[in-house]
């Protein structure tokens, strides 16, 4: 009796591994359409990323060409200084995103535009800060404006 | 073409950057912008000093990073003055300078220009290198 017990479980592991190996077999681990899906996110996650950093850098320059606006008055003073405000909350809000990425950087995926959309954030915190520097803090320093005086006589 | 000039922190900055080899795309970035480019292409960037006639100008250049330059031009006279250079990323790399080393710059500027104190720069006959000449 015990002869036909130990069979019987010979048989059922063969048949498992029967099974089991005739399934791995005939069905890949990886699987084409889930790869090509993976591969469509991270894409499309590149390309939203690019689009993103494209639009801050257009920020940027806007932001720098105001720099060349002469005679402003206290109401466009004013005006700045709320846009400095909002450049600079907008730059939070997109360094709290820039960390969100923190798993994606450790494994390497969308590396570049990882780099490129930090880089566009620490630009616009930049033009933020010279935005500042040029209308509020430059011009409150005696040797700053003495300077710019002296330069108009050359 | 503008006559460009720049004075000692340029110089001294520009060639210790040259001088490294992730920062030695210096030379070729202030060829290509500040020796190719008109007074009125140059006039962009961050202006500091609300100046249409000698406007003192932050650019970045060099991409992502890259290198922000520091410079004067004199319009009138064609007269760029490069004041200083520093990188973005890297070892030796900085997010900006202060208010207060901005001022000085421009400060030094004028009395580099005053006393005739700075280095005219010129390109070599291959047009790809360049040589600082002292003025005094």
């Amino acid at each position: 009796m015990e002869y036909l017990s130990y069979k019987n479980e010979i048989n059922d592991t063969f048949s498992s591994v029967r099974e089991f190996s005739f399934k791995e077999k005939t069905t890949p681990l990886v699987d084409e359409d889930e790869v090509n899906s993976l591969l469509d996110s991270i894409n499309g996650f590149k390309k939203k990323l690019k689009t993103k950093s494209s639009k801050i850098y257009q920020i940027n320059e806007r932001i720098e060409k105001l720099t060349w606006l002469n005679d402003l008055d206290n109401e466009s003073l004013m005006m700045l200084n709320d846009l400095i405000s909002v450049g600079k909350d907008l730059k939070s809000s997109l360094v709290r995103q820039y960390v969100s990425m923190g798993y994606l950087r450790k494994r390497g995926i969308a590396k570049e535009e990882i780099k490129d959309f930090k880089n566009s954030i620490d630009e616009l915190k930049e033009s933020c800060e010279d935005l500042e520097s040029v209308f509020f803090f430059l011009p409150e320093m005696p040797d700053f404006t003495e300077t710019t005086k002296r330069l108009s006589l050359i | 073409m503008m006559n460009i000039f720049c004075i000692d922190d340029f110089k001294v900055a520009f060639e210790k950057l040259k001088s490294k080899k992730s920062y030695n795309t210096i030379e070729k970035e202030v060829i290509n912008y500040f020796f190719k480019e008109t007074a009125q292409d140059l006039c962009s960037g961050t202006r500091l000093n609300h100046s249409s006639d000698s406007p003192y100008i932050k650019k970045r250049l060099g991409g992502s990073g890259g290198f922000r330059f520091y410079f004067l031009l004199i319009i009138k006279k064609e007269a760029l003055y490069l004041m200083f250079v520093h990188p973005k990323t890297g070892a030796i790399g900085s997010d900006n300078i202060t208010d207060e080393s901005k001022a000085y710059l421009y400060k030094k500027v004028l009395g580099c220009i005053n006393t005739k104190d700075f280095y005219k720069m010129t390109l070599d006959k291959t047009g790809k290198k360049l040589s600082f000449e002292k003025s005094k």
